[in-house]
């Protein structure tokens, strides 16, 4: 359905996605995690032919989108990240629009449009100039001019940014029913819980590579069931590392002067020898954080550095 | 087709929604063309000032020298107004006239006992042409004084006695005048300088200010609307709609199609009613309404081209939008979009007339005026297919690029 195999795409010395491969089914949902700057944008650029990669394929069901452009993005539908409507015109307007650039004709067009606008709850709205729809409302819209020819593999990128708790809720209801629908999803993001809470699989990207790529069980399972533990507060590095050298089976994957993150087993059970030997070492703890082994331990421990960063 | 119609309807829609940005566009040039027409005619065909005249002498020569401006065609350009030379200096000090004339006392008889004698001249320098007429009227009057103190002294002295002429002396001046006249007859009967006129073209009775002016506004207002619509290119860029339809399966160059026929609607509404206007409201004589109006849809869509394929090449959108300005406004000023032609300097209107616009405006004329015809139309029409044609490849490839 949507294969990506050994993508790379540079900019003179910059290399920005690199040996990028994986590949979605029909009715799943594929996540694409990683922080600002990982390649996420980049490739999907590639693969919705905005960008034309420098090396590797990109297929569409089947059709090369560099050497078969029209027919692979008659089969993909991409919601991106910037609410790209003509806020001038009525949602209706811009259904019309969108839905003639994939070639649609009435009265499919007319009928497929009305059943987007009750999917996405805006057929109250439809004659209204978009500037006058709240952000929710827009990102709905942005959503629905994506699906209005029912692709075959729809793309989004970082569709909630910026979005409201309830509209984010909303909106990731709207791709589950897509997917359930059998149309394979490729959904970019940063936020943790939202792959999490959405994606059947994931490839976590940093620095333009896959640096891992799962289901999210085969995911947790690389952690070992490790809690991560955070600590803030004031620390000299060297010392607080071989203050932890005492304590069984505690890997360091960050720290500084202000900052200790620790990945170790049962870490409840631990936390009053840690206190003691770091207060021995003569650091200060004046912050603690306990998390349960998930995709932002795991991808902490991969690239050493939290997602948020 | 399908999208094209699609993008055709969304442009239109769109200026539909907002017709503040083309208003502006058209709104500029007609204020400008309705000021100046004010201006300069009020209505007439030619400009009117008023001309101050501080008469100190008072006498048969001094009104002589101003009855000029009573008359024909003088007195349609002047209204002339007496004041002392006092008054007079405050009134152009306001800019209350175009000039003042000081005719100090004992004009005449200076002129008359050959002394030297002085007029004085006050212009307006905020005008231009009427000090200038004034002054170039009162030079020749003078010259033509000088030249009758020569040959007609004696006489002329006998007369400005102050004293009602006798029999005897209007006899004596009547044969001496008439002696000047035999012996200037050489020269004037027949005359040494003949007059040599051709009409080279049809003197149009009707062609007003307006209609001097109206064909500048019209391309002014091509450009600015151009102008406008290549910044919204800008704005989509802005707002995401061309990545995203990059995205589809639909070209760009489809895109820019459909973008070029709403201009191309647009601008036959604008050119409908400025040609209409022309001929309708300003009495210019518009040879043919159609031609004109074809060669100004084609005009302003090869100026869209042009501009478009270079604000493309700006980093952003503010410099699109400076760039924009840098080109139209030069190109108005010197292509006769803005002053006519038939105002400029030679030099300036030989080499405005091979600029873009000032070569269609130059089309444009003779479309209105009815020495351009159906061929002329073709042959101008398909030099603006070939540049837009390859303005159109730039636009498409650039704009891949501008994603």
């Amino acid at each position: 359905m949507l294969e990506v195999e050994q993508l790379r795409k540079s900019y003179a010395e910059l290399i920005a996605v690199e040996s990028v491969s994986f590949a979605a089914q029909p009715g799943e949902i594929f996540g694409l995690l990683g922080p600002n700057g990982a390649g996420k944008t980049t490739t999907i650029g590639c693969i919705c032919g905005l960008l034309t990669p420098s090396a590797g394929h990109v297929k569409v069901m089947g059709h090369d989108v560099v050497r078969e452009g029209p027919a692979a993005r008659a089969n993909l539908g991409v919601v991106p990240q910037e609410i790209a409507l003509y806020e001038d015109l009525s949602a209706n307007e811009n259904l019309a629009y969108w839905g003639g650039a994939q070639r649609m004709r009435n009265p499919k067009l007319r009928e497929r449009i009305q059943e987007v606008l009750e999917l996405t709850g805006l057929q109250d709205r439809a004659r209204e100039p978009v500037k006058q729809f709240s952000g929710g409302m827009k990102r709905r819209l942005n959503f629905a001019c994506s699906i209005l020819h029912s692709p075959k593999v729809l793309l989004l990128d970082e569709p909630t940014v910026g979005v409201d708790p309830q509209s984010r809720v909303r909106l990731l209801d709207l791709v589950r029913a897509e997917a359930r629908a059998g149309t394979c999803v490729l959904y970019t993001t940063h936020y943790m819980e939202e792959a999490e809470a959405l994606c059947d699989r994931l490839a976590i990207m940093d620095h333009g590579k896959v640096i891992a790529a799962g289901t999210l069980p085969e995911l947790r399972s690389m952690l070992a069931e490790r809690d991560l533990l955070r600590l803030t507060g004031v620390f000299a590095p060297e010392a607080a590392r071989t203050a932890m050298q005492r304590i069984d089976s505690v890997e360091i994957l960050q720290g500084d002067e202000s900052l200790l993150l620790l990945s170790l087993v049962g870490a409840s059970q631990k936390l009053p020898a840690i206190f003691a030997v770091l207060a021995a070492s003569g650091a200060e703890v004046r912050g603690t954080t306990l998390t349960q082994p998930s995709l932002e331990s795991l991808f902490i421990k991969l690239t050493g550095k939290e997602l948020r960063e | 087709m399908r999208f094209l119609w699609a993008s055709v309807r969304k442009d239109l829609d769109r200026v539909r929604r907002d017709p503040f940005s083309l208003a502006t566009s058209l709104g500029i040039p007609l204020v400008l063309v309705t000021l100046v027409t004010l201006v300069f005619s009020g209505g007439q065909a030619a400009p009117q000032g008023r001309l101050l005249v501080a008469d100190e002498d008072g006498t048969v020569l001094s009104q002589l020298l101003t009855g000029a401006f009573t008359r024909e065609p003088l007195s349609k350009m002047f209204v002339m107004e007496t004041a002392g030379r006092e008054e007079g200096r405050r009134r152009m000090d306001r800019g209350d006239a175009s000039a003042l004339l000081i005719i100090p006392k004992g004009f005449q008889d200076a002129v008359f006992q050959n002394q030297p004698a002085q007029l004085q001249l006050v212009t307006n320098p905020s005008q231009s042409i009427l000090p200038n007429i004034a002054e170039e009227t009162i030079s020749i009057m003078v010259e033509g004084g000088f030249y009758l103190q020569r040959l007609a002294a004696i006489p002329l002295r006998s007369i400005a006695t102050g004293q009602p002429p006798s029999d005897a002396t209007i006899a004596q001046v009547s044969i001496a005048f008439n002696q000047i006249g035999r012996s200037l007859a050489k020269y004037v009967n027949p005359p040494l300088i003949k007059l040599d006129l051709n009409v080279v073209a049809e003197k149009r009775e009707n062609q007003n200010v307006a209609g001097v002016f109206m064909p500048a506004m019209l391309f002014m207002g091509l450009l600015f609307v151009a102008n406008s619509y290549v910044l919204d290119i800008w704005k989509e860029h802005s707002w995401g709609t061309l990545r995203r339809l990059a995205t589809t399966p639909v070209s760009l160059g489809a895109a820019l199609g459909g973008r070029l026929i709403s201009l191309a609607l647009i601008l036959c509404g604008v050119a409908l009613v400025g040609v209409g206007g022309m001929r309708w409201f300003a009495n210019v004589d518009v040879a043919s309404v159609p031609l004109a109006t074809i060669w100004l849809i084609l005009s302003g869509m090869t100026f869209y081209l042009f501009l478009v394929a270079i604000a493309l090449h700006a980093s952003n959108q503010r410099a699109a939008n400076v760039i924009g300005n840098l080109i139209v406004f030069p190109l108005a000023l010197l292509g006769g979009s803005f002053f006519p032609f038939e105002m400029m300097p030679d030099w300036m209107a030989r080499i405005g007339r091979f600029t873009p616009n000032g070569w269609a405006i130059t089309v444009f004329k003779a479309f209105v005026a009815g020495s351009a015809h159906t061929k002329d139309l073709l042959i101008g029409a398909g030099w603006m297919a070939a540049v837009g044609s390859l303005l159109f490849l730039i636009t498409v490839r650039r704009m891949r690029k501008f994603l």
